[in-house]
């Protein structure tokens, strides 16, 4: 196995009464995939604002490459693709790179053509997300993340608020950014594309991480009959 | 029907020059008091939001003073009162024009921090949440996403406080500012032509009312981000403010 690059280490987080992470432990190694999986309210998107030091948590560390992640090392896709309502596609890839890298409009107008040809949305580049489809909005948010050339990809959920026809297209990017190496960690329940992808799953259950394990035999012969009976209800 | 409405006195009294300069006077003060209560009102509407609980406290105070007490009375206080108490404003650079101009403002501020604050409020959060995620600070976020997306909500109930505020200017006449009203009760006091006099006035607050009506409707189209833009903007839903008698 490759050195880890992201890591977590004892993660708590509570919000109130709630304890929404009680002691999240894992390590995502350079060009891995690891899909977690879990009911709603487990903490997986907690863990992953946590991650994405969105969320400041009570008590634990994140590292990456043995530091704490900088200005965008870490790029993060939302459930709702959150794109700038104000900003046309090419402008939601671009604002990153002027305003946070402080490279030159021609730099990052560059920059962000190509990721948007990338994702397959060169066309679209004067588009606001307003007009485009929910597919083609979470596509450009891949993009605006990605152009800041983050060491890790998080993605929430990416196509739970998707149309059914919509959803391949997004894995379909996804899928290419993994087979390129990029290290990423995906709550999804697009068990499939667990399948096929990840490196590893994890099922996440009240706060904690109940099994790790790689695809085959996280499906084929769970450890856990909380993860069974979660893939029970999936499936 | 009309017996006695003299066209001509209403035209001459329509295009002559305290009539105008009372409509320009009118509507320079709604300006600079609009402009400057945005500005102060968006400090507040900031203010409202702070971790602070002192700052909170000052910006309650700070809106329930001015909406909580007439504008007529607040106007007659800064020109009357506020120079004895304070020889700063006794001074000859404190005209009506200052007075009126301190007056609505910082009134004016109170009512824009609440539309403000709305406006702000309506931006989803998960704007901010992206915007972090890209590294970008919170200024950076708030200049570049949220303020513009706000404006879109602010624009229609801005559009009313100004209309709100070019009508407060007539109050002004009670500190002798010779704004539209005044200069139309001086006409009517020279010959008692009430009907010509104050028609004339009333027909400058609606052509500015118009002309203002088609100006926000060009701003609103203009922080509208969709090919809706070229076409009719629907309205926003926002949240009707309530008109008061200030």
């Amino acid at each position: 196995m490759t050195e880890a690059i992201l890591r977590a280490d004892s993660l708590h987080k509570r919000y109130g009464e709630l304890e929404v992470l009680r002691g999240v432990t894992f390590e995502v190694g350079r060009g891995e995939v690891k899909v977690i999986i879990g009911p709603s309210g487990s903490g997986k998107s907690t863990l992953l604002r946590c991650l994405a030091l969105l969320e400041e948590p009570d008590a634990g560390d994140v590292m990456l490459g043995g530091a704490r992640p900088g200005r965008a090392e870490v790029g993060m896709v939302f459930q709702r693709f959150n794109l700038f309502q104000n900003m046309t596609a090419l402008a939601n890839v671009m604002v990153g790179l002027t305003d946070v890298r402080r490279l030159s409009k021609r730099e990052a107008r560059e920059q962000a053509l190509e990721l948007l040809e990338r994702v397959g949305l060169k066309d679209k580049t004067e588009q606001y997300p307003e007009e485009l489809s929910g597919g083609q909005q979470q596509r450009v948010a891949i993009a605006r993340a990605l152009v800041m050339k983050p060491k890790v990809m998080l993605f929430d959920e990416p196509t739970s608020a998707l149309d059914v026809e919509l959803v391949r297209e997004v894995l379909d990017v996804m899928e290419g950014l993994a087979r390129d190496g990029m290290t990423m960690v995906v709550v999804s329940h697009e068990l499939r594309f667990a399948h096929h992808v990840a490196s590893s799953i994890l099922m996440m259950d009240q706060g904690v991480i109940v099994e790790e394990a790689p695809p085959g035999q996280f499906f084929s012969a769970p450890a856990h009959e909380r993860t069974r009976r979660f893939l029970a209800l999936v499936e | 029907m009309v017996a006695s409405f003299d066209t001509h006195l209403f035209w001459e009294a329509l295009t002559s020059d305290p009539y105008w300069k009372g409509a320009l006077l009118a509507l320079g003060l709604a300006t600079v008091s609009l402009a400057t209560a945005v500005v102060i009102g968006f400090l507040l509407a900031l203010g409202r939001g702070s971790r602070l609980r002192t700052v909170r406290g000052l910006v309650f105070f700070y809106n329930w003073l001015f909406r909580a007490t007439p504008t007529l009375l607040q106007l007659i206080f800064v020109w009357y009162a506020l120079p004895q108490v304070w020889p700063v404003f006794a001074g000859n650079w404190f005209t009506p024009f200052e007075a009126a101009f301190v007056t609505l403002s910082l009134n004016e501020a109170a009512y824009m921090s609440e539309i403000i604050r709305a406006g702000l409020l309506s931006v989803d959060p998960g704007q901010e949440l992206a915007g972090r995620a890209l590294g970008m600070t919170r200024r950076q976020i708030l200049r570049r996403v949220i303020v513009p997306q706000a404006i879109r909500i602010v624009i229609p109930p801005t559009g009313n406080e100004f209309i709100t505020l070019l009508k407060l200017t007539s109050l002004a006449s009670v500190i002798s500012l010779h704004e539209l009203l005044t200069a139309s009760q001086e006409l009517a006091a020279v010959g008692f032509r009430y009907p010509e006099s104050y028609l004339a006035a009333l027909v400058y607050y609606l052509g500015i009312v118009s002309v203002l009506m088609v100006l926000q409707d060009r701003l609103e189209r203009r922080y509208t981000w969709s090919s809706a833009r070229r076409r009719r903007v629907a309205a926003p839903a926002v949240p009707v403010v309530a008109h008061d008698a200030r």
